[in-house]
């Protein structure tokens, strides 16, 4: 196999690895592997897996001597630990733990607790890493209850007490953020909660002890599996009723907004008039809030990734599509002006979110009230953000809020004395940059609104 | 371990006994204090609009839906 073929975050394993076979993901299981994938298979615990949705399914397409080859259920779009809302993170932290239980109760156990491991999928978080497991031996620790720490409480503790932007702090570190950081950043009151104490502060203590006067090689120590499994029980107990403190101002923004019902009426009105004509089956809305405009329209669609800015606002849509057994939803955090980056090894690992639309390459694109904070908070000329949207729309809907909206004006106030730099926020310019990338197929106003609705194609498509 | 192939992490494996100990701890006095409160009618109700379900898995239920599904 070529190793341009291999996917660039697969290396890691050596008892296995993902490549690309004509755009469909499979994994190549190395004879290392063998006896665990054969065990797996063959005491049904595979099928347990799947059954109970918390491992992605696969297919063996091939067996020989020196190699099986298993073809995964295909996932469309594969999100990343920093592009998670507190309580997707939370979910993904509890499958792999429900996980982990459940292997033990099996005979086996998670070699391995990435957070990489999980992504989400029909709505649901659900673990991709099919090689992560292993036999269990009796009365051993888990192997990865370092990396669990790193991956998942570390960060949920870390949002509990300084927000959930400190979820994205993963970013900077390829193996999870390290216990000593974890325990520094947190307050010094968190030393007297015996389950924090233990798990984190007592851990980071430990890990430089042991880093400083060992010569690499492991230890032989021995845990109960009954002790493990109190260890994950109240893992799972303390990470499930783990809360956020902080409250934020869009949670309210349809309450507060600057439509009446109405206007809101209208606009789902028109935007469901053009949705009708394309029947778009995979749709990104950007700056979509919790999800409210998606579900307004009549939709058949397959997948919709709604992102946000906001924490709260994705969290809200998540907890809705999971109320709901809204499949086709993915809701996820997007900074507009700083989207994901590609990092990792040989900076790609991690496939950066343009990459990845890119790649995925929806349908339509939704932009509803956003560009003015492109604009007038990024203040990103209107010529790059049309390029930006041109890079993975095939069709734009976007809306445009006129100079005299109150949401407007209220931005250009805040220029001070450099209101007058941007007068350039006027629907001419606008529409002279982004009809450079689209062409125009209509155009509307929303009725009682300072606001007007574009339905744009990407020239040369 | 051949199948090791991040950081071993030395400290942590010897720590989980603790951890362990702590954590029957903590689940015993919280099993406790709801069994008290329950006795004194001020435990609060399970909720069951939890948006997590509980980690344990119960395989006779997919049995029985799968015998169903059989049928």
């Amino acid at each position: 196999m070529r190793t341009s073929n291999l996917h660039a975050s697969s290396f890691r394993d050596p008892s296995g690895t993902v490549f690309l076979d004509n755009g469909i993901v499979k994994r190549l299981i190395n004879p290392i592997y063998f006896k665990q994938y054969q065990a797996l298979k063959e005491s049904g615990f595979f099928n347990k897996l799947f059954n109970n949705n918390l491992l992605i399914k696969h297919e063996e397409v091939s067996s020989s001597d020196d190699k099986i080859v298993i073809e995964p259920e295909q996932i469309p779009f594969i999100s990343y630990p920093y592009e998670w809302s507190f309580n997707q993170y939370k979910a993904a932290a509890l499958l792999t733990l429900k996980i982990q239980k459940y292997c033990l109760n099996h005979g086996f156990s998670l070699k391995d607790a990435s957070a990489y491991n999980v992504t989400f999928h029909k709505g649901r978080a659900i673990f991709i890493d099919t090689l992560s497991f292993d036999f269990y031996k009796e009365n051993t620790p888990w192997r990865a209850y370092k990396q669990f720490i790193s991956h998942f409480l570390g960060p949920l503790v870390l949002a509990r007490y300084h927000g959930a932007a400190q979820l994205q702090l993963i970013m900077n570190y390829s193996d999870g953020i390290p216990t000593k950081t974890i325990s520094s950043l947190l307050p010094k009151t968190t030393k007297l909660n015996p389950f924090l104490y233990s798990n984190i502060h007592l851990l980071a203590k430990f890990e430089s002890k042991h880093n400083e006067d060992e010569s690499g090689k492991i230890k032989e120590t021995s845990l109960s599996k009954n002790g493990q499994i109190k260890m994950i029980d109240a893992l799972y107990d303390y990470i499930k009723n783990l809360k956020l403190k902080e409250t934020t101002e869009w949670e309210d923004y349809y309450s507060n907004t600057n439509y009446s019902n109405d206007s809101f009426k209208k606009k789902s009105e028109i935007i469901n008039s053009w949705v009708e004509v394309v029947k778009p089956k995979t749709l990104i809305d950007i700056g979509g809030n919790d999800g409210t405009f998606v579900r307004s329209i009549s939709k058949d669609l397959n997948l919709a990734l709604v992102t946000d800015i906001d924490n709260n606002a994705v969290d809200h849509n998540y907890k809705m599509a999971k109320e709901n057994d809204e499949r086709y939803m993915l809701p996820l955090i997007l900074d507009v002006l700083n989207p994901s980056p590609a990092i990792g090894f040989n900076n790609k690992e991690r496939a950066s979110f343009i990459q990845r639309i890119k790649v995925w390459n929806p349908d339509i694109t939704m932009a509803l009230a956003v560009i003015h904070h492109i604009t007038l908070t990024g203040n990103v000329p209107f010529a790059m953000s049309a390029e930006f949207f041109a890079t993975f729309s095939k069709q734009l809907i976007i809306e445009f809020p006129k100079q005299t909206d109150s949401k407007v004006e209220r931005l250009l106030n805040t220029k001070g004395e450099f209101k007058e730099h941007f007068n350039f926020y006027n629907q001419d310019n606008f529409e002279t940059a982004y009809l450079n990338f689209f062409n125009l197929i209509e155009k509307k106003q929303i009725e009682d609104a300072e606001r007007t609705m574009y339905f744009l194609k990407i020239k040369n498509a | 371990m051949q199948f090791l192939y991040f950081d071993p992490a030395i400290g942590a494996m010897i720590i989980q006994a603790i951890v362990a100990a702590v954590a029957g701890i903590i689940l015993f006095s919280k099993n406790a204090l709801y069994k008290v409160k329950v006795f004194l009618g001020i435990a609060k109700p399970l909720s069951d609009q939890d948006l997590f379900d509980d980690i344990d898995i119960d395989d006779t239920e997919l049995e029985k839906n799968k015998t169903i599904e059989d049928k």
